[in-house]
């Protein structure tokens, strides 16, 4: 009857099991797992001291104090010792961070393991070679030498610039400090490019300088900030979806006044502490609006704004604090630059324009009434009893980072809490709440490429997507650890152009061959390469990637990398800069290999070519990058940062990540308990200490104080607010060829792509191919019910999708799934990007929508179309 | 090669492989459900029964909480004239909260988890990473209905029948 496979029992793990620490390897929230392996046919007892847990298992563990062991937590893999191991990964209750608690898609990480028995066995086992429309198999040693002649070839000929990448910069999946400092080290030293490109956009850039140039990085809260503060905002942020256990483990206990104890202990003498209020900002009733909704019904406020007003709203939200006089002067006067507050209040704030204008202008561009606007200023702000500040946590995410205007966006939301004094004490804060976990070290240093920031630092960064595909002097292009053929903006078009290019190379070697057969070896094979790229429009497409990704379809070569537990890796988390490492449990599968040892086996080759042709100086370059092991990567990426031997208040100086001292062994002994990021020495213990909160006593600019920006000027009239991307599609009849918004997002079901997820049972049935969410009134006009199928159209391009119809868009606009698996609605994204950060706006587009008939009977058999938020 | 042989009880509205694989040493090592000798329990009488009204009980032994609910749709696993006829563990698989039945289908009251009752006890939204555990039901001729075995690990245990 059920529709997979269950189990009603998963063996105990024996008292002599391995233990070893893990993070999880999905979301922004960095939940700690502990990993338990032991042979295959050992079991530990069921009483307390016969197993590695502690456990009693001969009775019914209680509801939240028990430890969640599910039948996804278990799994069996197979080493290259041959044998088979038992593993079992389960949240880990020593972890700070979740307690316990675990998310729909962390409770799988036992599932994502290779085993060969399992569908991860398509995991990419060996290097994949196009001939023609094949992939062969071939060993490392002919892979990388391929690639290190054509790089080089490339480079000599035509420049750095002609090699192009899209590259995870992140931490998780298997990917952390150590390989993010070896791409860095390829890139920016070995090779020397500037067109580099970061996995999820189309450049090489910060999402949020917009608050990074006023001083304050965006992970500077904690964890325990939300369960400290009077009013949490979450804006562009669906944090029950894409920060689950953030949300349920910390958010909620606030909300329900679970955590007021822990408030008397650290607010000041006579401040009041209530349950907390939140405030959703969202176009749509997401989950996160509901459940808020469910327990402190009266204490949350859901802003609708229209798509891409949100920098307008956030400076309409300033303007009212500012008018009611809720701002913390003190703040402002002893924290920032006043000379640049001038400026804030003239462009920003509107202060020339009387306040009831300034509203009815706000109130007709954002949608969002001036009552929601003050109501949203009073519990941002408004002082509480006793005149004690309300202390407020802004969390932000993609929502508004991938908005219209991101710099401006971000700028403006960053600025509230500034404005109301909202760094650097206990339940304050402003940052994104993170996608993935972060584990950036890059070595800018020693860049042999000039990297450029926002517009106001020297940029913006080129648009390396519009490069690929348009710019011939591209000639090679590098795709690791993300599938911009799904996550792409624009995705369709990309696609098509990478095709014909990367195909206009393969049809040159293979006519080549077939006059001369194909080449002897590596060497000739670099040779024709090099040849191709010379006569032809042809990109030589190198993917590397655990999985044969979409992207990987069009690639010349495909190297296996290695995932989460297969090498040691370490990352922070975004909720409170927590360093721990994700302990190697397993062998990879085949011969993947780490990415760290990929890049550093190709530079290392590079040198070998270059001396044994006389060029020192570029062989210089590509050294350094024979490395032994992560410890030593991630050791060698420590050598970036700057000095760290600093005050507690200099923590401010300090790079986000800066991680220098630690090591892989320390990070082993401190476990789950980890250490937050930046680390500092303290200059009169020698000790290395984390820090809990950022900012305390100063900014991260030159004089240590917040530098206030002017946003741009706007008009209330959509028509000339909004840019031509979207100006199209109300010219020449189109308003009514696609009459609806498009905006997209993420589900709580699936992580990314689904890259692990498409092999989970769960994940097929429940989301089975893209959907997007419709309003009851829309779905009933175009008699469509939910399990419909339908193509969404638009003059960028198309996807089919199966229809949820609830209440959760507005009407009018119609929400999708970012991408699934296979398939993008990301086709109908356009291309603008914010010209002062080249970040792109994939939040909005206008839409067509036409019902498939007939639809997909097994798609409404097997799938559950309840509404997802309704809690009630 | 499974071996074709019936179980110690007869399934009704059950298959002869699956009543197989509970008898299959080689799947009874893999932990496939039901791998282990359930013992039927009849819960209630057909004619107790109304949409949407569930019944509790414990299944497969007084600590493991159960429901029963005619959910007055088509579902899988159903039993009756309708197969609308299911129950489920009644702990949440994700914290082992108890949970809630309410428009058709249940609520975790403590991190928000909900199932689908007509979809095999699908996690359809929420932190549950494991579908709900589906009790196998029978009904005969007078209408009783039993549970015959759990499919899917109850939360809490790392085997579904415990010592006694």
């Amino acid at each position: 009857m059920a529709l997979f496979t269950r189990k009603d029992r998963i063996p105990i793990p024996p008292k002599d099991a391995q233990k070893f620490t893990a993070v999880c390897q999905y979301c922004n929230v960095g939940c700690g797992y502990d990993v338990y392996k032991w042979p295959v046919g050992k079991e530990g007892g069921k009483k307390p001291s016969e197993n590695a847990l502690g456990i009693d298992f001969t009775k019914q563990q209680v509801a939240l104090q028990g430890q969640s062991i599910v039948e996804n937590m278990y799994t069996v893999v197979t080493d290259k010792d041959g044998k088979q191991y038992n593993v079992l990964i389960i949240p880990s209750k020593a972890s700070p961070i979740n307690r316990g608690n675990y998310s729909i898609r962390g409770g799988t990480n036992a599932q994502a393991t290779y085993a060969p028995t399992k569908p991860t066995r398509s995991r990419l086992h060996y290097p994949l070679l196009r001939v023609g429309d094949q992939f062969q198999p071939i060993s490392w040693d002919e892979a990388i030498d391929i690639i290190a002649r054509v790089v080089k070839g490339v480079k000599d000929r035509w420049g750095p610039d002609s090699i192009a990448m899209k590259v995870h910069d992140h931490g998780g999946s298997g990917s952390g400090f150590e390989d993010n400092w070896a791409v860095g080290k390829f890139f920016m030293v070995a090779v020397g490019t500037r067109m580099l490109s970061i996995h999820n956009r189309p450049a090489y850039n910060s999402e949020v300088w917009g608050q990074r140039e006023r001083g304050a990085h965006e992970l500077n809260y904690t964890y325990e900030d939300a369960r400290l503060a009077d009013t949490i905002v979450l804006w562009g942020a669906n944090s029950f979806e894409t920060a689950s256990v953030f949300y349920t483990e910390h958010m909620l206990p606030n909300l329900q006044g679970a955590t007021i104890a822990e408030k008397r202990k650290v607010f000041k003498k006579g401040e009041p502490a209530e349950p907390a209020r939140m405030i959703v900002v969202d176009p749509r009733r997401t989950a996160s609006v509901t459940v808020a909704e469910t327990v402190a019904p009266g204490r949350v406020l859901h802003l609708r704004p229209n798509l891409g007003t949100d920098y307008v709203l956030a400076n309409a939200i300033a303007r009212a604090i500012y008018e009611k006089g809720w701002h913390d002067e003190e703040f402002i006067r002893k924290r920032t630059d006043l000379k640049t507050f001038e400026e804030y209040k003239k462009k920003s704030l509107m202060i020339d324009v009387p306040y009831e204008e300034f509203m009815r202008r706000v109130e007709r561009l954002t949608g969002v009434s001036k009552k929601d606007i003050e109501k949203a200023a009073e519990w941002i702000a408004k002082p509480k009893k006793g005149r004690y500040r309300r202390r407020t946590l802004i969390v932000y995410e993609k929502g508004v980072i991938w908005n219209y205007k991101n710099y401006d966006t971000i700028a403006s939301i960053a600025q509230i809490a500034a404005l109301t004094g909202n760094y650097g004490k206990p339940g304050t804060g402003c940052g994104r709440q993170g996608g993935h976990q972060e584990g950036y070290v890059r070595p800018h240093s020693r860049s042999r490429a000039k990297l450029v920031g926002s517009i106001y630092a020297g940029g913006p960064p080129p648009n390396i997507d519009e490069y690929v595909k348009w710019d011939l002097r591209s000639k090679v292009y590098f795709v690791s650890g993300t599938d911009p053929y799904l996550s792409t903006p624009n995705a369709q078009e990309y696609k098509k152009r990478v095709h014909e290019r990367t195909l206009a190379l393969t049809k040159f070697l293979s006519e080549y061959a077939t006059l001369a057969g194909e080449p002897a070896g590596s060497e000739e094979r670099a040779k024709r390469i090099l040849e191709g790229l010379d006569r032809t429009e042809g990109l030589f497409l190198v993917v590397i990637n655990m999985y044969m990704c979409e992207t990987a379809r069009d690639a010349h070569l495909v190297l296996p990398a290695a995932g989460w537990g297969e090498t040691p890796t370490t990352y922070i988390n975004c909720n409170s800069r927590l360093l721990r490492i994700a302990d190697k449990f397993m062998d990879p599968p085949g011969d993947a290999k780490p990415d760290w040892w990929i890049w550093g086996r190709i530079a290392t080759r590079m040198k070998e070519l270059y001396e044994a042709e006389g060029n020192y100086e570029e062989a210089k370059y590509c050294s350094g990058m024979d490395w032994k092991d992560a410890a030593e990567v991630f050791e060698d990426g420590a050598s970036e940062f700057p000095d760290n031997r600093v005050s507690k208040a200099d923590e401010a100086k300090l790079p986000a990540e800066c991680y220098k001292g630690v090591t892989h062994d320390l990070l082993r002994k401190l476990g789950q308990k980890g250490i937050q990021t930046p680390v500092r020495r303290d200059p009169r213990t020698g000790k290395l200490v984390g820090t809990k909160r950022r900012y305390t006593y100063k900014f991260g600019t030159p004089d240590g104080k917040w530098r206030w920006y002017g946003t741009d000027p706007w008009d209330p009239d959509p028509m000339k607010f909004y840019p031509p991307e979207i100006t199209k599609y109300f010219k020449n009849g189109n308003d009514k060829k696609y009459p609806f918004w498009f905006t997209n997002g993420r589900t709580q079901i699936f992580w990314q792509t689904g890259y692990n997820d498409r092999y989970l049972p769960e994940k097929v049935y429940t989301i089975p191919m893209p959907y997007i969410e419709m309003n009851y009134r829309d779905a009933e006009r175009l008699g469509i019910k939910s399990g419909d199928i339908v193509e969404v159209y638009n003059m960028e391009g198309n996807c089919v999708a199966v229809v949820y119809v609830n209440d959760s868009p507005p009407p009018g606009t119609v929400y999708g799934i970012m991408y699934r698996f296979h398939e993008s609605l990301n086709h109908l994204t356009t291309s603008y990007t914010d010209p002062k950060t080249t970040i792109p706006w994939y939040k909005a587009s206008r839409v067509g929508i036409r019902k498939l008939s007939g639809g997909l009977e097994h798609v409404r058999k097997y799938t559950s179309f309840l509404p997802i938020n309704d809690f009630s | 090669m499974v071996e074709v042989r019936l179980s110690r009880r007869s399934f009704v509205g059950g298959s002869i492989v699956l009543g197989a694989l509970l008898t299959n040493v080689r799947f009874a090592k893999a932990f496939v459900a039901p791998s282990l000798p359930y013992k039927r329990k009849k819960i209630a009488n057909i004619r107790d029964l109304k949409t949407h009204k569930p019944i509790m009980f414990n299944y497969p032994d007084e600590n493991s909480p159960a429901v029963l609910v005619k959910i007055g749709r088509p579902a899988i696993g159903g039993v009756g004239p309708n197969r609308d006829i299911v129950a489920f563990s009644a702990l949440c698989t994700h914290q082992g909260c108890p949970l809630t039945y309410s428009k058709g289908r249940f609520v975790c009251k403590c991190h928000y988890s909900m199932f689908d009752p007509a979809k095999n006890g699908q996690t359809y939204q929420g932190h549950a990473s494991e579908w709900l555990p589906q009790i196998r039901l029978s009904i005969d001729s007078r209408g009783n209905i039993y549970a015959e075995a759990v499919e899917g690990l109850i939360w809490g245990r790392v085997i579904n029948l415990l010592p006694k």
